[in-house]
């Protein structure tokens, strides 16, 4: 492994560079931007959840004062370009297309569905002018689950798909699958249902648009994950050349996948303002965020394994339905990377997969940190079901199933390669971190006193970004680009398209990049959020750690090979004698020989050099992710259930992780905890609930509830040795690792807990009235 | 989210305030402490004409004791309620719900009268003025009247006030001898609104159980009391199964609402198991008391 | 729609102003005072984003109306600290990664310094209740704690070292 030239940020837990400004509240966000003569978006959003609009009456409002105008479904349509939803047009969806116009007009379709937009001198006047709008309604019978949407007989949603199949239903097979189970000692049947919930950042979604008429050029201070995203939706709805929308974010409070700043209240705004030739602001209150943002999770499986006698699992058989809302999202892609992903890090021979979607009129489906983490609810939850039937301990079935490291590594049935995979090593950590037969012992006795203690394990993999696929780049975005420039100042600056919301980039990769390239940290500069000056990127999917980590480090090698190569001419000494120490560039062993960067960038600068000397000292990079790699661990729960109020505490939460070599500590630990905390919320407090007729529940802070300090225990955290693949870059993504394999965690220890009762859960959503329910339905005898 | 356009008014004196009520009745509310009601208007679910702010007077402020009955302004924040010493000796059943009203931050502002009146039932205050058969003062254009706790919740946030009258002070009885509490809640988080609360006030007299109150959070659109297991206790020796006849008996009694967060059935399970545990810790704090 | 005239005070700076009455305090803050440091989170009080001190005490900003702070003194995040610079509390937080996102941050580190000030020696349960009305989402909070704890134990050493 190349040596990288200082090697004293990388791996260390260096302060945060974003923290000075947000911890004085010098952050900025959408809402706090202020622009002259900028006016306030509210919508006008329909109270059913399945209509005809009849007609709209925007007369009262528009003579409000205060108001400016109100631009309805049909208005919209009339100065924009209709196009694909932005996020399937980026992920290049094939499947059912549904029409419809940006804001809705001959029908709406969920319960908060945007039919017109009121622009007002103030957000209170433009609430005041939406209470004026007057929308006639036919009422339509609401298609609120899948199993209706499914059914031939249910009202189509969108006329142009005649059903609301979101997904055709297909089947894959992977391996022998007949064969497998015709010779498998038992066959399982189970169901198994994972709720809706969602991300829920603590800033919602929106923006500010601001048309300029004279130069005919727009600007939209958008909430995103990605700003060249949200310029080229806003260009194309809007008909625009791209090179007149500039997109530009500031910082951004969370997303967790929700904001691709492309939304159609986003591009509505944008429309109203190149109309009005002035800067209009749109933010989404708590109660837009719950009900109309969007939501996730939504699925259900019918899952049959093929088991041998002493707990092989041999392959898995699954059915999805998954509800992918009304509007188009990322529920029809959801299957894909669920089936990929199901093998998980298990020696299975076979897996049929097969799926559907259902539309139904509730809010669309989005990305929500972990999209296909349903993948490892199921598996997880039927390998402890398995578990008990058997009587085997959940550690050992888990360790006997994992596949071990091998050269050539195993291949998971669906075909991604197991390479590095420390699986064993982290069920095998947290056994030595979690005395369990002293749990057992101790859970005994209390059961003795009428307390229910129970204990938790489940393993996950994570394609953060995944191993490289022979002959291409790996992840679903294969190459990450990044500028790098060095200032006259001696400042290194890197342009990425990342777009950090909590992810702490503008401090790792300066960690990395000052590393390399042999500066300070404090004289690295990482640029982001503007499209007019940074390439294109996205941050989502647990990719940033490998394909940005190794962007900067391999684009700040091949710009210090470039200013050392300047500087052999300025210190007339060979190149390879070069070296570049605390931003200065010396022949080896000559201390008093240094010359500072921001000099050799001066003079690179100056006009001194020939034609024969590269003096540019601005590159981009590309990185294909390398070797890639695989990241994952193995998690662990001691709950308490109190049986007589279905009350669940955490007592203790254990992670043994694999997440490659660690770029900031605190950063990556930070994430896990962050993903485990929305787990345990998902089981324990979050629904997004919808009652029979489509109207959404759980509209305030009041009923969709998140964890708090209370609700989350500390977190041990334990970082395992990585397998490196790369030569360089073996940093591997932490993301969305947390949310996906906490669910599990919880459940299975809930289970263990009630298991005097004889309880099994088939499901992710425990509120203490469901533990209730569970521990009256069950059967001791089991 | 932003609240809908509404007259102000910040009278400096009760008198002003009931005049202000008089002029405008039910078009008017009165803002006390605002954590319920500036919700409700953010939420665009009210839309009076008028705020009568009364956050200015300062009469209606103070924690004072006559004759056995501690006398609470309307006014009063929580968190001097909480931190009150009088009412920590003498209405120690107040003082055990107090710091389980939402968070500090709410109590910083939200006012002992103003939770009172209006009579969220699944609030903590509601069932400790029912448990204790509190007194509710208001004060109308035609003079003071005073309103016991029975007959003050009338139904969800509902109270008897007149939309011509103010809420000027609420009275709760100081704890005699023998006399312990407690205040349960099972809530979905901490300071959290219960899904089922219980007050509870246990008098014993020579080791019997002379006196007791029982009065629930949301299991009703009020704050229920459970008569019907205070009067199974009532001259009884403390014990389990006592606690248990009467938790079952409770829990028979109420007819709870299912919501999002608890089924009815839920709700009455939960309430079985706060009595029994109520019970035991009143039962506790009195024999210290005794 | 009356507009009430108020004067008060802000991070020690007389501040005046013509709020509608309706206004919030967190409004008339970010908006009329370009005092945008304290967050908008839901707007009906549960997450604590736009938490302020109000006459020495944290409030939710949202639940009061800008009218009701007339003749106040009010501290938002930008005072906190000395000259709008990171004081102890904030110092401690960034040694300790306290935050991600930022958003839920000015609310957490106003409740925590109001609750710090009166209980200096809380221990973490106590933290952890004290903040339950602060939602984050991003960081599962031990790295807030973590920022409290270390700030209350710089403080008694600090004190230590002066009686010493």
């Amino acid at each position: 492994m190349t040596a990288i030239a200082a090697e004293r940020y990388t791996g260390a837990s260096i302060k945060r560079s974003e923290d000075p400004r947000i911890l004085t509240g010098a952050g900025r966000y959408v809402d706090d931007i202020k622009l002259p003569g900028m006016l306030h978006a509210a919508f006008v959003r329909s109270p059913m959840a399945h209509a005809r609009v009849l007609s709209v009456d925007a007369s009262a409002a528009r003579d409000l004062p205060g108001v400016v105008a109100v631009y309805t479904g049909a208005e919209l349509e009339a100065i924009t370009v209709p196009g694909p939803d932005a996020l399937m047009a980026l992920m290049g969806w094939q499947g059912p297309t549904p029409e419809f116009t940006l804001l809705a007009t001959d029908k709406v379709r969920f319960a908060g569905d945007p039919v017109a937009v009121v622009i007002a001198e103030s957000r209170y006047l433009a609430e005041d002018g939406c209470e004026l709008v007057a929308v006639e309604y036919e009422d339509l019978p609401p298609v609120v689950n899948a199993a209706f949407a499914l059914d031939p007989a249910s009202p189509p949603v969108f006329e142009n798909l005649g059903d609301n199949i979101a997904r055709t239903h297909s089947r894959n097979e992977f391996g022998d699958v007949a064969a497998t189970f015709a010779g498998a000692d038992r066959v399982f049947d189970t169901h198994i249902d994972v709720h809706r919930h969602q991300n829920v950042p603590m800033e919602g979604r929106g923006c500010v648009a601001s048309y300029d008429a004279d130069s005919g050029a727009m600007t939209v201070y958008a909430a995103t994950q990605s700003v060249h995203v949200s310029k080229i939706a806003v260009a194309m709805r809007l008909g625009m050349e791209h090179d007149k929308v500039r997109a530009l974010a500031g910082d951004i409070g969370g997303s967790f996948g929700l904001k691709i700043g492309a939304s159609r209240e986003e591009l509505a705004v944008a429309a109203a303002s190149r109309q009005l030739g002035r800067p209009v602001k749109w933010v989404e209150d708590r109660g837009e965020n719950l009900t109309t943002s969007g939501q996730a999770r939504e699925e259900s499986f019918d899952v049959r394994a093929a088991v041998s006698n002493d707990g092989d699992l041999l392959g898995l058989d699954v059915q999805m339905v998954i509800d992918t809302g009304a509007y188009p999202g990322m529920g029809a892609m959801v299957p894909d990377i669920v089936q990929a992903m199901f093998p998980g890090p298990y020696k299975m021979a076979a897996l049929g997969f097969e799926s559907t979607g259902a539309i139904t009129n509730k809010a669309c489906y989005v990305a929500y940190r972990g999209p296909w983490a349903s993948e490892t609810f199921v598996r997880e939850r039927v390998i402890d079901l398995i578990a008990k039937d058997l009587g085997i301990d959940p550690l050992e079935i888990r360790l006997r199933n994992a596949a071990p490291r091998t050269d050539p590594p195993a291949v998971m049935v669906t075909g991604r390669p197991l390479v590095g995979v420390t699986t064993q090593e982290s069920l095998q950590r947290i056994a030595q971190l979690v005395d369990f037969p002293a749990f057992r012992r101790r859970q005994t006795e209390a059961r003795e006193r009428g307390v229910y203690l129970g204990i938790g394990v489940a393993t996950f993999i994570e394609a953060a970004p995944g191993p490289r696929e022979p002959g291409g780049p790996s992840g679903p975005m294969g190459l990450e680009n990044m500028r790098l420039r060095l200032e006259e100042d001696g400042i290194v600056v890197l342009f990425t398209g990342q777009m950090p919301h909590g992810q702490s980039h503008q401090t790792t990769l300066a960690q990395i990049a000052a590393d390399e390239f042999g500066v300070p940290f404090e004289q690295v500069r990482v640029v982001v959020g503007d499209s007019d000056v940074v390439p294109f990127g996205l941050t989502g999917g647990s990719r940033s750690a490998t394909m940005t980590g190794g962007v900067a480090l391999h684009g700040a090698r091949q710009l210090k090979a470039k200013v050392i190569d300047v500087a052999s001419h300025l210190m007339e000494a060979s190149a390879q004698d070069l070296e570049i120490t605390d931003g200065q560039v010396f022949v080896r062993g000559d201390p008093a020989s240094g010359i500072g960067v921001g000099e050799v960038a001066r003079r690179a600068a100056s006009g001194e050099f020939g034609a024969d000397v590269d003096a540019n000292l601005e590159i981009v990079a590309q990185f294909d992710g390398g070797e890639g790699g695989w990241s994952g661990g193995t998690h662990c729960a001691i709950v308490e259930v109190d049986t007589e109020t279905g009350i669940v505490k955490v007592e203790r939460y254990v992670v043994a992780e694999d997440c490659g070599a660690l770029i900031n500590p605190a950063v990556v630990e930070g994430q896990i905890r962050g993903g485990v905390a929305q787990g345990i919320g998902a089981v324990l407090l979050e629904r997004s609930a919808y009652d029979e007729d489509g109207n959404c529940q759980s509209a305030t802070f009041m009923d969709y509830l998140l964890p708090t300090a209370c609700d989350v225990p500390r977190i041990e955290i334990e970082h395992l040795e990585t397998v490196p693949l790369d030569a360089d870059v073996n940093f591997r993504g932490v993301g969305e690792g947390g949310m996906i394999v906490a669910p599990p965690t919880i459940v299975n220890a809930i289970e263990d807990a009630l298991s005097p009762f004889g309880v099994r859960i088939r499901e992710q959503h425990l509120p203490p009235a469901r533990i209730l329910e569970l521990i009256a339905e069950a059967d001791p005898a089991q | 989210m932003k609240l809908p356009p509404v007259d102000y008014e910040a009278p400096r004196t009760a008198s002003e305030a009931v005049d202000l009520l008089a002029e405008h009745q039910d078009e008017a509310s009165v803002l006390a402490g605002g954590q319920s009601l500036i919700p409700l208007l953010a939420l665009r679910l009210a839309q009076p004409a008028l705020l009568i702010d009364i956050n200015g007077v300062r009469e209606l402020s103070g924690v004072s004791v006559t004759d056995g009955w501690v006398a609470i302004g309307a006014m009063t924040r929580e968190y001097v309620a909480e931190e009150s010493g009088t009412i920590a000796d003498a209405v120690p059943l107040l003082a055990a719900a107090l710091p389980l009203i939402g968070h500090e931050a709410i109590r910083s502002r939200g006012t002992v009268g103003g939770s009172l009146a209006h009579a969220d039932p699944a609030a903590e205050l509601p069932a400790v003025a029912r448990a204790l058969d509190a007194e509710f003062v208001v004060r109308g254009p035609s003079g003071e009247r005073v309103v016991p706790a029975a007959e003050w919740f009338e139904g969800y946030l509902t109270t008897s006030r007149q939309p011509d009258e103010l809420l000027t002070e609420v009275r709760f009885p100081a704890a005699g001898p023998g006399t312990g509490v407690s205040f349960q809640e099972v809530a979905r988080r901490h300071g959290d609104f219960a899904m089922v609360g219980l007050a509870t006030s246990v008098t014993l007299s020579d080791g019997a159980i002379s006196d007791a109150r029982l009065a629930f959070a949301g299991v009703s659109d009020v704050p229920a009391r459970a008569t019907g297991a205070e009067e199974l206790l009532a001259g009884r020796r403390p014990s389990a199964e006592l606690f248990d006849q009467a938790a079952r008996r409770a829990a028979s009694d109420i007819d709870p609402p299912s919501d999002l967060h608890g089924s009815a059935d839920y709700r009455k399970k939960v309430a079985a198991a706060l009595v029994r545990r109520g019970l035991r810790e009143a039962v506790d704090n009195a024999q210290e008391r005794q | 729609m009356t507009e009430v005239d108020i004067t008060l005070t802000v991070n020690g700076a007389t501040r005046t102003g013509s709020p509608e009455a309706r206004k919030t305090l967190a409004d008339f803050l970010r908006d009329d005072l370009s005092l945008t440091g304290t967050h908008l989170g839901c707007e009906h009080g549960v997450c604590g984003a736009c938490t302020v001190i109000v006459d020495g005490r944290a409030v939710r900003s949202c639940l009061m109306l800008a009218v009701q702070a007339a003749g106040s003194e009010v501290t938002t995040i930008e005072g906190l600290g000395p000259d709008g610079e990171m004081g102890p509390l904030q110092q401690a937080m960034w040694d300790s990664h306290s935050f991600q996102c930022g958003f839920c941050t000015p609310g957490m580190v106003v409740q925590a310094a109001a609750f710090l000030s009166d209980h200096p020696d809380a221990d973490e349960q106590q933290i952890r209740e004290a903040l339950s009305g602060n939602i984050c989402r991003c960081t599962g909070y031990q790295s807030i704690i973590d920022g409290v704890l270390l700030a209350a134990e710089r403080s008694r050493e600090g004190s230590a070292r002066e009686t010493a």
